[in-house]
């Protein structure tokens, strides 16, 4: 007759090396942090937050189907309005329960430079000073201005008087 | 040597098993933080709102200047597309046509940011 109480010798040993897998694995695992962060599901977040307030700040006010009604953002870029723009984006990137979003931005403007057939940009907002080091994510809207800012920093006071299209970047960040 | 009683072994066999089994279950808590990565770096990639902004911007450019256009303004939505968005960035806005007893603009769009390719022919 066959003896089977080898079998329970085999069954421990299977067992001891289960455990000293798991053993290895938990060991290597520890190495390597994997954080919520990683999983770019803020920054997913973040970016579509910025750009629905984008679209709600570039909507026009009036009701009225007139050409020359328009919107916060195109007044504020036409004016270098930073304060209103500011607070505005922030007022709508926050309307939410509960208390205050720790919410940092910047905002600049790209325009082309015919002349030179070059890129430009200059500031529309940089009172929040990022150090580089921030996970940010980048948000743009296209502008249609019928004429060149006013109040511009003297670097791009040179920007061509016409109708043109400037892209508007906001870097959003949080702390 | 004595006689040696080996019965409780099972029980230390079957405490073995609950064990890993709590092991793995607390490994599928710790992986539900995880959920939705592949979808965010999904939405993430795809520019779903770069090309809603060209298209926007199109309808403005068409709104603003219409037939034959201004030639500027649309080398502004090209030469910014290709500096700051890496999108190659082509449209071009033609007469109007007779299209179900309205007259429209046929706007052809292209756009290309090196994965993502977006062809559209709309009449506005």
């Amino acid at each position: 007759m066959v003896n089977d109480r080898g079998q329970l010798y085999t069954m421990e040993g299977v067992a001891a090396g289960i455990i000293m897998l798991l053993t290895a694995y938990i060991v290597i695992s520890t190495t390597s942090i994997y954080t919520p962060g990683d999983t770019h599901i803020p920054d997913m977040q973040l970016e579509q937050l910025g750009s629905d307030v984008l679209a709600m700040m570039d909507t026009p006010n009036s009701k009225e189907d007139d050409e020359s009604q328009e919107s916060d953002l195109v007044t504020y870029i036409l004016a270098t309005d930073k304060t209103s723009f500011r607070a505005m984006f922030r007022d709508y990137c926050n309307m939410r329960a509960g208390s205050g979003d720790d919410l940092k931005m910047n905002a600049y403007v790209y325009f082309h430079d015919r002349d030179t057939g070059t890129v430009r940009s200059y500031v529309l907002d940089e009172e929040d000073h990022a150090t580089g080091r921030e996970n940010a994510v980048r948000v743009t809207r296209w502008v249609q201005l019928p004429e060149r800012p006013d109040n511009l920093p003297m670097a791009v006071t040179d920007i061509d008087n016409r109708p043109q299209a400037v892209l508007l970047e906001v870097l959003l960040w949080r702390t | 040597m004595a006689y040696m009683n080996e019965d409780g072994q099972w029980i230390v066999l079957m405490g073995l098993l609950v064990a890993v089994g709590l092991f793995f279950l607390a490994l599928i808590i710790n992986q539900s933080a995880l959920v939705g990565q592949t979808t965010a770096e999904g939405v993430l990639e795809f520019p779903k709102n770069d090309i809603q902004d060209l298209r926007t911007a199109v309808f403005d450019y068409v709104d603003q200047f219409p037939y034959p256009g201004d030639p500027r303004v649309q080398e502004d939505i090209i030469a910014i597309s290709l500096e700051r968005k890496n999108s190659l960035v082509d449209f071009s806005v033609g007469p109007k046509v007779q299209v179900s007893g309205r007259d429209l603009y046929p706007i052809t769009i292209h756009y290309y940011n090196g994965v993502t390719k977006y062809d559209e022919t709309v009449y506005y």
